[in-house]
């Protein structure tokens, strides 16, 4: 192994001059921006995350949240299950989803709390049936949504298991990536892992044919909870 | 003569002969090439952004000393370990001593052309350690003894039958050979793999230099599991693949997905600052950033060929190539084939001898350059390989006797008067409507897939000599 100073002197001597001791002026670029009014963003978000094979719906109330998840789980018949362990997801979701599914009587295995070895944890959630996050942000432009990590969140959550569900407030949602990296530059440390994702699982390293779900997630659902201010008048009209 | 001329050619014919392979290579090709203008048409003004890509990625090689030692002090202050490797070799020995350090039994990988650079797999295998790829593509041609064939699609010469014999032995039973039969059968294989894993090895697409954070672009999920799930975790990193700072990063996110698949943003951008917080559930407890020079840093004392590496390795170049899409990357026999392969291997390697013929592997039309979204001259770079090449003195005897005898002819007008005249009567046995078809070597390399016009029975010299005689050469200024 080559120590630092060498290293770095050798580049120096080939670009023919001493490495500069201050930051160097930032590269000045201009690209075309993407800006859309907050109610288009949402259907945006939501169009393109649907055109990639993922299911999505807004919600107003937890009466519509409950609707939506049976809807979307109701065959997999968590009540039932005497195996907890079924859905596992963060230790804290927004306050719709906590309720809503305590109102279903689905039960939660909090990841972060299931087992003390990492290895139980990731077997957990490789048997689960689906994970449950919330998320930091959504892309319009792209259809992603963007999770940082905390100890309260396990990484494996939206990974392993088969299904991934993430329950996000519209609110969140913003038009670029370039909007969100600004903001977590604002971050003092930037997260472990900060992860877009835009669909499920996809490959096509088989004679170019599309295949989904090779090793992450192969249903991905967002449930956007509709937190605009404008919410209640739109509904009165 | 070079001793791998033979080789090279051997490898072109088998291409040229394999019509499953061509035909593959051009379906992939044709499918990412119109993806990638659906993209980058929807983002409005491409052009914008392939200059601000550019002036990103110049700014960032010319000051490359500085940013890479920022992104050190960053690693290390983060709590990560950095190793610099001025050589491949050096390279494999910083991780195969980390794996024995760790007594690795299980490493799980993730694509890492670096990887392949510094052909990591054998020695650690010959150290008594399992190393999977977990890169569908990757994980069917490791199956199969085989190297990648394109920068994106790695197994695109593959056909699901071939694949799904490639797996039957693992099997243990015969699989069906539709995908989404294979994709299940990979799932399943790969799982209990994934949770084992004592070390995960990823590549990086981009580290930034102000936090101390790489980017890994996948479509698969594999590069999350392999730097969520094994206890530590190594990542290869050429060492010129540096932004500045998050600014920086979203336009080259933008670009990579767009060119490389037509995506707007691959199913998965993950951006690390390991190692994990202590008290995080999932994540890698040690993290070692391995930098590779391999020549990268001769490279950039050439001002000539600097350029190549603003490289995003997106594969835009190869599926453009009229050469590539013909015989697809085995026969370039290099780690990075495409275009950008042709440039960068003969300098990675420092061998003119052995990679010199990359450089003509090329029409020089110039799509490659058109398609690079950081807009690296790449045909111009692969002239001014050719010349770089002839310079060092590799260049073939014949090649050297034909511009010899193509010298002396054209100072020497008498001879070259003769040799016409016996070419115009000697060529019939050659000739067949009005072209040469045919002729001894070394004219048979050339007749053998392509024909000559045949020598005219009166050259325009005789015919200018003619004309002069007769006073009928009209001047510039004459009126008919
Ligand atoms: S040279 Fe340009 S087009 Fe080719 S892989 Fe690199 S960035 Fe992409």
């Amino acid at each position: 192994m080559t120590n630092t100073n060498d290293f770095i002197s050798l580049l120096a001597s080939k670009l023919g001059r001493s490495t500069p001791q201050s930051a160097p002026e930032p590269a000045a670029f201009d690209v075309p921006s993407f800006q859309v009014s907050s109610q288009e963003r949402v259907r945006t978000f939501l169009d393109n995350w649907q055109a990639l094979g993922g299911k999505g719906a807004i919600v107003k109330s937890p009466d519509e949240a409950i609707q939506c998840l049976q809807e979307w789980f109701g065959d997999l018949s968590f009540a039932q299950t005497t195996n907890q362990g079924t859905i596992v997801s963060w230790n804290l979701l927004p306050a719709f989803a906590e309720s809503a599914f305590t109102t279903l009587n689905w039960p939660l295995a909090r990841y972060s709390q299931a087992a003390p070895s990492p290895q139980d944890r990731h077997q957990l959630a490789a048997q689960a049936e689906l994970g449950v996050t919330g998320a930091d942000w959504g892309v319009a432009l792209s259809g992603t949504i963007v999770t940082s990590s905390n100890p309260q969140r396990g990484r494996a959550v939206s990974l392993l298991p088969p299904r991934h569900l993430t329950v996000m407030e519209t609110s969140k949602i913003r038009n670029t990536i370039a909007e969100i990296l600004s903001e977590v530059s604002a971050l003092e440390n930037p997260p472990a892992a900060l992860e877009f994702i835009t669909g499920p699982s996809r490959t096509s390293d088989i004679e170019m044919d599309l295949s989904i779900g090779v090793h992450g997630p192969i249903e991905v659902y967002v449930l956007l909870i509709d937190d605009s201010e404008d919410t209640a008048s739109n509904s009165s009209d | 003569m070079s001793t791998y001329k033979p080789i090279v050619e051997k490898r072109v014919d088998n291409a040229l002969t394999n019509d499953f392979l061509r035909k593959a290579t051009r379906r992939a090709t044709d499918r990412l090439r119109h993806n990638k203008y659906n993209a980058a048409d929807e983002l409005g003004d491409w052009e914008k952004w392939r200059l601000a890509g550019d002036t990103i990625r110049s700014h960032v090689i010319a000051n490359l000393d500085y940013y890479l030692k920022q992104l050190i002090t960053q690693v290390e202050k983060n709590g990560g370990h950095v190793h610099l490797a001025q050589t491949p070799s050096e390279a494999v020995d910083i991780v195969s001593k980390i794996a024995r350090d760790h007594g690795a039994k299980t490493i799980i990988k993730s694509k890492s052309m670096v990887s392949e650079e510094i052909h990591l797999n054998k020695v650690l295998e010959k150290d008594g350690i399992s190393v999977v790829e977990t890169d569908l593509g990757e994980y069917i041609l490791q199956v199969a003894g085989e190297v990648p064939s394109h920068i994106i699609v790695p197994a695109m010469h593959k056909t699901r039958q071939q694949v799904a014999e490639i797996f039957e032995p693992l099997a243990g039973h015969p699989l069906s050979s539709d995908t989404p039969t294979l994709t299940k059968f990979v799932r399943q294989q790969m799982r209990q793999k994934f949770l084992q894993g004592d070390i995960g090895i990823t590549g990086c697409n981009f580290a930034v230099a102000e936090t101390g954070s790489i980017t890994m672009v996948t479509n698969e999920g594999n590069g999350r599991m392999v730097s969520t799930l094994p206890r530590v975790q190594i990542t290869l990193m050429g060492m010129e693949r540096i932004v500045p700072s998050f600014r920086e990063l979203s336009v080259l996110l933008n670009l990579l997905g767009r060119s490389a698949t037509g995506q707007r943003l691959s199913s998965y951008t993950t951006i690390l600052t390991p190692p994990k917080q202590s008290t995080d559930a999932d994540g890698p407890e040690e993290f070692h950033l391995v930098i590779l020079d391999h020549n990268r840093s001769e490279i950039l004392g050439d001002p000539t060929f600097r350029q190549s590496l603003k490289c995003i390795r997106c594969g835009a170049c190869f599926n453009v190539c009229p050469v590539y899409r013909q015989i697809g990357g085995h026969a370039y026999g290099s780690v990075y084939a495409g275009p950008i392969g042709s440039v960068i291997t003969p300098l990675l390697e420092n061998d003119w001898e052995k990679w010199g013929h990359l450089p003509y592997f090329s029409s020089l039309c110039g799509a490659c350059t058109e398609a690079c979204p950081v807009r690296i001259p790449l045909h111009d770079l692969l002239v001014k390989l050719r010349a770089r090449k002839t310079m060092t003195g590799h260049t073939p005897q014949i090649e050297k006797r034909i511009f010899q005898a193509y010298r002396y002819m054209f100072t020497h007008e008498k001879t070259l008067r003769q040799a016409l005249r016996l070419g115009a009567r000697f060529q019939f046995p050659f000739v067949q409507h009005d072209r040469i078809v045919s002729g001894p070597p070394p004219l048979s390399n050339w007749t053998k897939s392509k024909t000559l016009p045949k020598v005219a029975s009166k050259s325009f010299m005789y015919l200018w000599a003619e004309a002069k005689h007769k006073g009928t050469i009209p001047t510039p200024n004459s009126k008919e």
